[in-house]
């Protein structure tokens, strides 16, 4: 092929590709379906800092308000050993908001998800299809931080 | 005559690329804190951030399963951003009573609005921030609402937890794992056990 009617073909690709790309707003982002191991965690104290270092606010430390936070609406999320944290959209088939027990019986467990894992702008999502083992809480570092936030566990219960 | 053509053509669809990319560029390093009334908190990463997009259900527009009305309150909910189309996970509201965002987005499912608040996070583990909604309103309306409707929507789902106390003392969901598994999840042995200590 003439080398000058490559090179076009390659530019006229490459904007087919970005156009995509732009696009990409408005389409369904590819899943992989993936299997990971990690601890349900409460997001928004875990990123946010309010209560202190991660690795304050997840295990048997953190248990209640994670129960609060997952009852409140907060995204729950599932961090990997590797630290990168997934996003929850939705458990064994139900929606994680929905005002059942499913997400609030695993917080803190560490477990073994296998689902459908997507990226967008940054942030890992993930579908839980099945959690294929449940370790339970396996984190106890109440030992190291106490309980966190101290209000979660009423002197006078 | 066919060389030049193709050049020149070769040249204008480079031109073209490099623009739409350095565009693309600019959009995404938009400085959204500006105009932006958001109370700040010292937390990690915070940024005040104002900006224009359309609320989503968060696993709708990323797999195109999308249940009527952003799943009824159901699901994550997010927003795609109009200046770069990013989409946004919005994970609390204003309040500090360990409250979501849904409630206060879901009467715009699907809808365009103005956000004020907080981009919040700077952990390795998440390559984006996500953010706190403290106000919102319908696009281009004169009156700001205040993201707080989520302990009002949680006491017309639980009628039955009326009382005095926070909604999280009275929560009949956490309540049941607390009577299941104690408070540290552990067990009432290691409840027991950490009070003594």
């Amino acid at each position: 092929m003439n080398p000058l009617r490559t090179a076009l073909f390659g530019l006229i690709a490459g904007a087919c590709a970005l156009a995509a790309s732009s696009a990409g707003a408005i389409a369904a982002t590819p899943a992989k379906t993936v299997e990971i191991k990690g601890e349900i965690i409460d997001t928004w104290c875990y990123l946010s800092g309010v209560m202190g270092g991660p690795e304050a606010v997840v295990g048997s430390a953190h248990h209640t308000c994670a129960l609060w936070c997952a009852a409140g609406g907060i995204p729950v999320g599932v961090r990997a050993e590797d630290g990168t944290v997934y996003m929850v959209l939705k458990i064994k088939g139900e929606d994680p908001l929905a005002q059942t027990d499913t997400i609030l019986e695993i917080q803190s467990d560490t477990i073994v998800a296998k689902g459908s894992h997507y990226v967008r702008d940054g942030i890992n999502y993930l579908v839980v299809a099945q959690v294929v083992a449940n370790e339970g809480i396996t984190n106890k570092n109440h030992e190291d931080f106490g309980v966190v936030p101290g209000f979660a566990f009423p002197e006078a219960e | 005559m066919i060389f030049k053509t193709t050049l020149k053509l070769a040249l204008t669809i480079s031109i073209g690329l490099v623009t739409t990319g350095v565009a693309t560029g600019v959009a995404s390093a938009e400085d959204f804190s500006k105009g932006s009334k958001a109370a700040t908190f010292g937390l990690r990463g915070e940024t005040k951030a104002t900006f224009s997009g359309k609320v989503v259900d968060i696993l709708c527009e990323l797999s195109g399963d999308c249940p009527a009305n952003c799943g009824d309150g159901n699901r994550n909910l997010g927003i795609v951003r109009e200046a770069d189309g990013k989409l946004i996970l919005v994970s609390k509201n204003a309040q500090f009573e360990f409250n979501g965002a849904v409630d206060d987005l879901l009467p715009y499912c699907g809808k365009a609005v103005d956000v004020d608040g907080l981009m919040i996070g700077n952990d390795p583990g998440v390559k984006a921030q996500i953010y706190m909604v403290q106000l919102i309103r319908e696009k281009g309306a004169a009156d700001w609402n205040k993201a707080e409707l989520w302990t009002s929507a949680w006491a017309k789902r639980n009628p039955g937890a009326a009382g005095k106390g926070p909604w999280y003392n009275r929560d009949p969901r956490v309540a049941k794992q607390i009577k299941k598994d104690g408070r540290l999840g552990l067990g009432h042995a290691a409840d027991k056990k950490y009070q003594e200590e």
